[in-house]
């Protein structure tokens, strides 16, 4: 374990105590005691390195995410095994670190390519953003290994995961690695989406309400794109290309064009 | 006359050789005889030795007779008249507006077979052995009384079929005497195979060319059916003759609607052009089309200037208006099965955010579009075939009036969907909305939704033989396709179902449970209640137990069939018509009748009818066919013109259902449509065949002499029998040698020599 690792846990044992700790998986929100949970952000835990650069990153997400749309979120995440048996239940991945992790078992890889070839969507976070090195280097070499036929490659700016609710001119995070994202196409979709923003990051909260990390260089606009995009990429799992769809390419272009 | 020869086999010197023999012994009997008798009486015996000798001399060549008997015969004359309906066109050129002023051209025929003082059918059945035909698709027998009877009704004309015919009862040495204008509905002339015609064919052509004028709208290339929203072309040919110079105008009319015109110019004679005219229909069902050109002066036939036609439109893709009320995965893996499907067009709103969400950017930074409800609601809504509110509540978005109008587009055939979720049902309002008498379920007003709890579905009895829940063809297979599906964790609850029951949610592992999926019927339209929104774990919870996604996505892909009513998912199905669709041909219907469960409705009441072109109705009489649920009639169509078969079925006095088809009826060319007398093609098949072309209007005297020279010559009517007689062989002979020596003995013995 890490120092700072080592300290965060402290400061929740700390927290907990006081009865300010962030919900955790399974409290419910406000909203979900009446309805049930269409969306669960479900997190890759994986061997080797570090799988949760992050832990407070997904409540302000969800939050985010409820306060804007119209979607039925828990509120925390969940963690999840590649080879659980209930990773299925949870369509919507999302997998970051900032090191090197030990490579993916054959029987994850192939649950891997059926939950991402069926369906599934997977969205990737470089906390580390130092292309070719650490994570990075994991991620691809994984992702090499799931569609070998396939290759990571840079999205248009028209992209449907663009503009699934936010029409987004930028991608945020807590430092702009690259000013767009990546992605995997699987017949007309993209199941899988790459950001080397460190996403996670810009939207980390201490228990305090603090942010945890700072955005540069865009500062706040910069973390507010980082929402915007979580929030896109989210209703981009959950509807596919709907934004594609004929009936709303006159409003986007149009709005795009003010 | 007779004719003498030799059948000898011995050579000329030869027989030299024997007569000078014959005369040496002649002499030295001579000098014998003149030693004992006068020279007179000596002559007289030497003489009749040398006939007795001579005769015997002449019978050793072996000499023969052929004798000559000329026979006369009846030669055999066929006499084909044409007797289809362009027969009965006027045999000259004249208005069409001048009905029956002007003789016919079969009245022509006729004239010209029973007019004047000997007439030429009766000259014709005393010089030749006569048979007589009429034709027009067929070769019919037919009596020299009949032909004054003889109308031009026939529906169509096969010239070369009829004479091949005719020419193969005729036989060899005969000959064709054929009536006919020459119109045929072979395109291809038949020259190549004239030759092959074993008795030449005299073609008495009917009706003049010259001056003819006629303007016709022709070669029609229409299809039976049209898909809604796609342009349809409509082909067609307008032939002119005699019309050179002229500008006609041409009116395209769906219905009684004017959408299209043409100017043609009509700039050679014979004139032809080929054109093309479209249209989208928008609206499913038939679409009668009128092409009308007017008649224009001195045109032989007004009615070809006009062609109706019928198109059917039928839907190409099946369209589906879904609205949900938020993302979900239940909308995702909706989509993906809608989506993945070519013959479904999908169009899909998902509320992204409530009137509740606040956001942090301005409005034209959202990729949301307003919801256009009064264009949904009051305009395309009928443009869809199904709708699917998926976990939608409209008391967020819009007044509940709107949803009468959903309700009025299910009575009117359209199909609704409602899924599950905490929108949906009591949930979302729709107890005491307009769309209550319209799902398939009542609902209890408790807004009951349970999650948590684990449910497997299981098939009620309606769904067993469902096309809706049909995942595998075998009942076992089905049963146990269901039994292999992911559990749901959330239900709506109903009150009860008021249509059919096909899937129940059970929690304890039973064969009970809730109501799950239930179908019904509103008016024209189906309606469908799925009462949970977990439906999209039968796709990816399969996935991941390492099943295929197939049995959800065939689910919804079969349910919106369902709603859709495509044909196969019809109760009421009206099969392949058989027959040759043709005027005056039997053509078999068959039916199959399903019950609400779609289990053979084997004790259904089917009413069938008919809907003739011009609107008049003949009822038929379905039988029950020995197959469950099948039901068959036949129909024999009158005349030429689109038709539609309605059938109707009722199980214990209430509606399974109902269906039509649109089916045309029509000769395979268009007898009577162009007039046009074809001299050209008779004069063809005339020379091809050795035979002899003569218009009718030259027919005289010299043309059957002529006829009669020309079947001299290839079947003469006199024949020579020519017999051989062996001249040696006959008793004349003999009787001739024994005069001869009787008469020497009788002298010699007179005169003392014996």
């Amino acid at each position: 374990m890490h120092r700072r690792d080592f300290l965060r846990l402290l400061s929740f044992a700390l927290l907990a105590a006081s009865g300010l700790a962030p919900r955790r998986a399974g409290a419910a929100h406000p909203r979900e005691r009446s309805r049930p949970l269409q969306f669960v952000f479900a997190q890759i835990r994986y061997r080797g390195g570090d799988w949760n650069p992050h832990p407070l990153a997904v409540t302000p997400l969800m939050e985010e995410l409820m306060a804007r749309t119209s979607v039925e979120a828990h509120a925390s995440r969940h963690e999840v095994g590649i080879t659980d048996r209930d990773l299925f239940s949870y369509p919507f991945l999302y997998v970051t670190g900032k090191y090197d992790f030990d490579p993916f078992t054959q029987e994850e890889i192939e649950t891997l390519r059926r939950f991402l070839t069926y369906g599934g969507f997977l969205l990737a976070d470089d906390a580390l953003g130092q292309p070719g090195y650490g994570f990075d280097r994991s991620l691809r070499r994984e992702f090499k290994k799931i569609f070998p036929d396939k290759e990571l490659s840079r999205l248009p700016s028209g992209h449907a995961a663009l503009r699934s609710y936010y029409l987004l001119r930028s991608v945020g995070g807590t430092r702009i690695v690259h000013p767009y994202l990546e992605g995997i196409q699987v017949g007309g979709a993209t199941p899988v989406i790459y950001c080397h923003n460190d996403l996670g990051g810009a939207w980390e909260r201490d228990p305090l309400g603090n942010w945890t990390n700072a955005c540069t260089p865009g500062g706040e606009q910069q973390r507010r794109d980082a929402f915007h995009l979580g929030v896109n990429l989210i209703l981009y799992a959950m509807t596919e290309n709907y934004k594609e769809d004929l009936i709303h390419v006159p409003f986007i272009r149009k709005r795009l064009t003010r | 006359m007779n004719q003498i020869f030799f059948l000898s086999p011995l050579p000329w010197w030869a027989v030299l050789v024997i007569g000078f023999g014959v005369l040496a012994l002649l002499f030295f009997q001579l000098r014998s005889l003149r030693e004992r008798l006068s020279p007179a009486k000596s002559w007289t015996l030497i003489v009749l030795r040398g006939l007795v000798y001579g005769v015997l001399l002449f019978f050793l060549l072996s000499p023969g007779l052929i004798a000559q008997q000329t026979i006369k015969l009846r030669r055999s004359l066929t006499v084909v008249v044409d007797a289809s309906q362009s027969m009965g066109l006027p045999a000259s050129p004249g208005p069409a507006q001048i009905p029956n002023s002007r003789p016919t051209r079969i009245d022509l025929v006729k004239e010209k077979l029973l007019a004047g003082k000997e007439p030429l059918l009766r000259r014709l059945a005393r010089d030749y052995e006569l048979r007589l035909y009429q034709f027009s698709t067929d070769l019919e027998t037919t009596t020299a009384q009949s032909i004054p009877q003889l109308k031009a009704e026939g529906r169509g004309t096969r010239l070369w079929e009829a004479v091949r015919e005719a020419s193969r009862r005729a036989g060899p040495g005969s000959a064709i005497l054929l009536f006919s204008d020459g119109i045929t509905d072979r395109e291809a002339t038949p020259t190549a195979e004239a030759p092959s015609l074993p008795v030449p064919v005299f073609a008495v052509g009917v009706g003049e060319t010259r001056g003819y004028t006629d303007l016709r709208i022709a070669d029609l290339n229409i299809p039976d059916f049209a898909f809604r929203g796609r342009e349809v072309k409509f082909e067609f040919s307008v032939r002119a003759h005699g019309l050179a110079g002229k500008t006609v105008p041409l009116y395209f009319n769906h219905g009684k609607s004017l959408i299209a015109s043409r100017s043609i110019t009509i700039d050679r004679d014979p004139f032809e052009t080929r054109l093309s005219l479209s249209y989208t229909p928008r609206e499913i069902g038939p679409h009668s089309f009128t092409l009308s050109i007017p008649v224009q002066p001195g045109e032989a036939i007004a009615q070809n200037n006009q062609r109706e036609f019928k198109v059917d439109v039928q839907r190409d893709k099946i369209r589906v208006l879904t609205l949900s009320g938020s993302p979900s995965w239940n909308y995702r893996f909706l989509r993906l099965a809608l989506k993945q499907d070519p013959s479904i067009d999908l169009v899909s709103f998902v509320f992204l955010r409530t009137p509740t969400d606040s956001v942090d950017v301005p409005d034209n930074h959202l990729s949301l579009i307003p919801f256009p409800i009064d264009e949904i609601f009051l305009e395309e809504l009928r443009n869809f075939d199904v709708l699917v509110l998926d976990d939608f509540s409209h008391r967020s978005y819009f007044n509940i009036v709107y949803l009468e109008k959903v309700r009025d587009f299910v009575r009117d055939g359209g199909g609704l969907a409602m899924l599950g979720g905490t929108r949906s049902f009591d949930s979302g309002g729709y107890a005491e909305s307009p769309l209550g008498e319209v799902l398939p379920v009542e609902m209890d007003g408790k807004s009951s939704y349970e999650i948590g709890t684990e449910m497997r579905a299981v098939l009620a009895p309606a769904g067993k033989a469902h096309p809706v829940t049909r995942l595998r063809a075998d009942t076992e297979g089905n049963e146990q396709a269901w039994k292999q599906l992911p559990a749901l964790t959330t239900l709506n609850r109903v009150r009860r179902v008021r249509g059919e029951t096909l899937l129940l949610a059970n929690a304890n592992g039973g064969r009970g449970g809730a109501p799950l999926l239930a179908v019904g019927r509103f008016g024209k339209g189906r309606s469908l209640a799925f009462m949970s929104d977990d439906l999209w774990r039968w796709n990816f919870i399969a996935v991941g137990g390492k099943e295929s996604p197939q049995h959800h996505l065939k689910l919804v892909r079969q349910g919106v069939r369902w709603l859709a009513q495509e044909p196969a998912f019809e109760q009421v199905q009206i099969g392949s018509i058989g027959g040759a669709r043709k005027p005056g041909e039997k053509m078999d219907f068959k039916i199959r009748v399903f019950k609400d469960d779609f289990t053979p409705a084997s004790n259904a009441t089917v009413r069938l009818r008919v809907v003739g072109p011009d609107g008049e109705e003949f009822p038929l009489e379905a039988t029950a066919e020995p197959s469950e649920g099948e039901f068959t009639a036949l129909f024999t169509p009158a005349k030429e013109g689109s038709y539609r078969i309605e059938a109707e079925a009722r199980l214990a006095g209430r509606l399974l259902g109902k269906t039509s088809k649109n089916f045309s009826v029509a000769f395979a060319f268009e007898e009577g449509s162009d007039g046009r007398p074809r001299p050209e093609l008779l004069e063809q098949i005339a020379t091809a065949s050795g035979g002899e072309f003569i218009p009718i209007s030259a027919w005289n005297e010299k043309s059957l002499e002529a006829m009669a020279t020309r079947l001299e010559k290839i079947a003469p009517s006199e024949i020579v029998e020519r017999h051989q007689i062996q001249v040696w062989n006959t008793l004349w002979g003999f009787f001739l040698i024994l005069t001869l020596l009787g008469s020497e003995w009788w002298l010699r013995r007179k005169w003392g020599l014996i």
